[in-house]
């Protein structure tokens, strides 16, 4: 009988808290989003299950010495795991578009107005009772609006690593939601004849602009803004392994094997700050709104800055290419293709809209780097 | 505890900063892309004519030298006979 009740005191069902129970359902949540409507699957399967891991009462995953306390402590409390992240990105992507058309980066400028306007809004929200947020808590919640994933972990496990877990979340459930977010804002500030506007083919690029390139953006960050220097450095790595074509061993290696692992640990780590008394406060519901907004503004500046680019050029400049400025890559460069085919059926701006799309994620590497450098 | 609006004044002057910062690094970087352009960029291909405006070249298969001599080869056969 002793043995009985020594083993129901330790059973989940008698140790259970509502709170606990909640989270697990907020895990379950994600992970009907990842299987069933496939938003963003490759991370908020991980993070969902992570969730779940983390609220299990005895489980002791996230306590020291657990599992999921190891994949916090050593991944994201160092950045390590949003900077391996950041090479295999660089690994991925192909700055042939920005290069064949260099103006595109004032685009991936502007639409990074998101991350700054949100941060008077987190700063603003203190005036409402219940909410206090710090300097540093409204800069890494601001950085939701850069769109871009592996930045929001490294920049809230500097500034504000008890957000982490409601950042990261609103940061990835906001890049799968892109094709819901951004076509009306995209409709809102332009209007059919702009939408119509075709672009010229873009030019060849040869291999050495592409080697000099991520070499380039590197020197410019030591020169300027070292503070962001292991985000964009890591990045210009994987971009030069790739480009170099003299190692695609390693490329192959930073873009599949390494990020799949990498990813599979950050989303458990991250799902793992999903515990009962960390996410359950009103700070939490703060977050995901001003998360909103910060997307919502960043594809508004994009867009104006694409209109007023394109009035300046003399109507050569389609203004919907703007919303890919938000990084989300290559999402947003998809919904941009795809508002623009509802426009005119034969015009293809995938390939234009790549460039704003990857000098995006520059963008919001800097501005990162701007605020760790203010705020750190 | 700094008061809100003290916060508010800070944060605008993150934002102007931060804007401009992003601006002055990416225009650079423009011109930094333009001028390796300048230097790097592929030569535009020159469309390769037709040899002969009497014979048809359009298998792109066929080097355009070659052409030129089976063409040179065949003006003279014609001028023979």
């Amino acid at each position: 009988m002793e043995g009985l009740i020594a083993f129901w005191s330790e059973s989940g069902i008698a140790n259970f808290t509502g709170g606990q129970l909640l989270m697990m359902g907020v895990g379950a949540l994600l992970l009907y989003l990842a299987i069933v409507k496939k938003f963003e699957p490759l991370l908020l399967l991980p993070i969902g299950f992570g969730a779940i891991l983390a609220n299990i009462p005895n489980g002791g995953f996230t306590d020291e010495g657990g599992l999921l306390y190891f994949a916090y402590h050593v991944g994201i409390e160092t950045g390590i795991f949003p900077l391996l992240i950041f090479m295999g990105v660089g690994a991925m992507t192909d700055f042939g578009a920005l290069i064949a058309n260099p103006k595109m980066l004032l685009l991936g400028a502007a639409a990074q107005f998101g991350i700054f306007a949100t941060l008077i809004g987190a700063v603003a929200l203190n005036f409402v009772p219940g909410f206090d947020f710090s300097m540093k808590d409204a800069g890494a919640i601001a950085i939701i609006g850069g769109a871009d994933g592996p930045t929001a972990i490294f920049l809230a496990s500097k500034l504000a690593p008890d957000l982490l877990g409601a950042i990261a979340v609103a940061a990835y459930s906001y890049m799968a939601l892109v094709p819901l977010i951004q076509p009306p804002i995209m409709r809102l500030f332009t209007t059919e004849a702009e939408r119509k506007i075709k672009m010229e083919q873009l030019r060849e690029v040869s291999k050495k602009e592409k080697i000099i390139f991520p070499l380039m953006v590197l020197g410019l960050t030591i020169l300027f803004l070292p503070a962001a220097t292991p985000l964009v450095g890591m990045f210009c790595l994987g971009n030069l392994m790739r480009e170099s074509g003299v190692v695609d061993r390693l490329s192959n290696t930073a873009q599949n094997e390494l990020i799949n692992i990498v990813t599979i640990f950050l989303g458990l780590a991250v799902g793992s700050k999903l515990s009962a008394d960390k996410f359950l406060q009103i700070e939490t519901l703060g977050i995901l709104l001003l998360g909103a907004v910060a997307f919502a503004i960043g594809t508004a500046t994009g867009v104006l800055m694409a209109k007023l680019m394109c009035k300046l050029s003399g109507g050569k400049i389609n203004p919907l290419i703007g919303a890919a400025g938000v990084s989300a890559v290559p999402m947003a460069a998809r919904v941009v293709n795809k508002v623009g085919l509802e426009s005119n059926q034969h015009n293809f701006l995938l390939m234009h809209a790549m460039g704003p799309n990857v000098a995006g994620v520059l963008g919001s590497a800097v501005a990162a780097g701007v605020l760790i450098a203010v705020l750190g | 505890m700094e008061s809100i609006s003290e916060q508010i004044v800070e944060s605008f002057g993150i934002m102007l900063l931060g804007m401009s910062l992003v601006f002055v690094f990416l225009t650079v970087l423009i011109l930094g892309v333009k001028l390796v352009a300048w230097k790097f960029a592929p030569l535009p291909v020159a469309p390769t004519k037709p040899v002969n405006s009497g014979v048809s070249v359009q298998s792109q298969g066929i080097d355009p030298k070659m052409v030129a001599v089976i063409t040179a080869a065949i003006e003279q056969y014609r001028a023979k006979a």
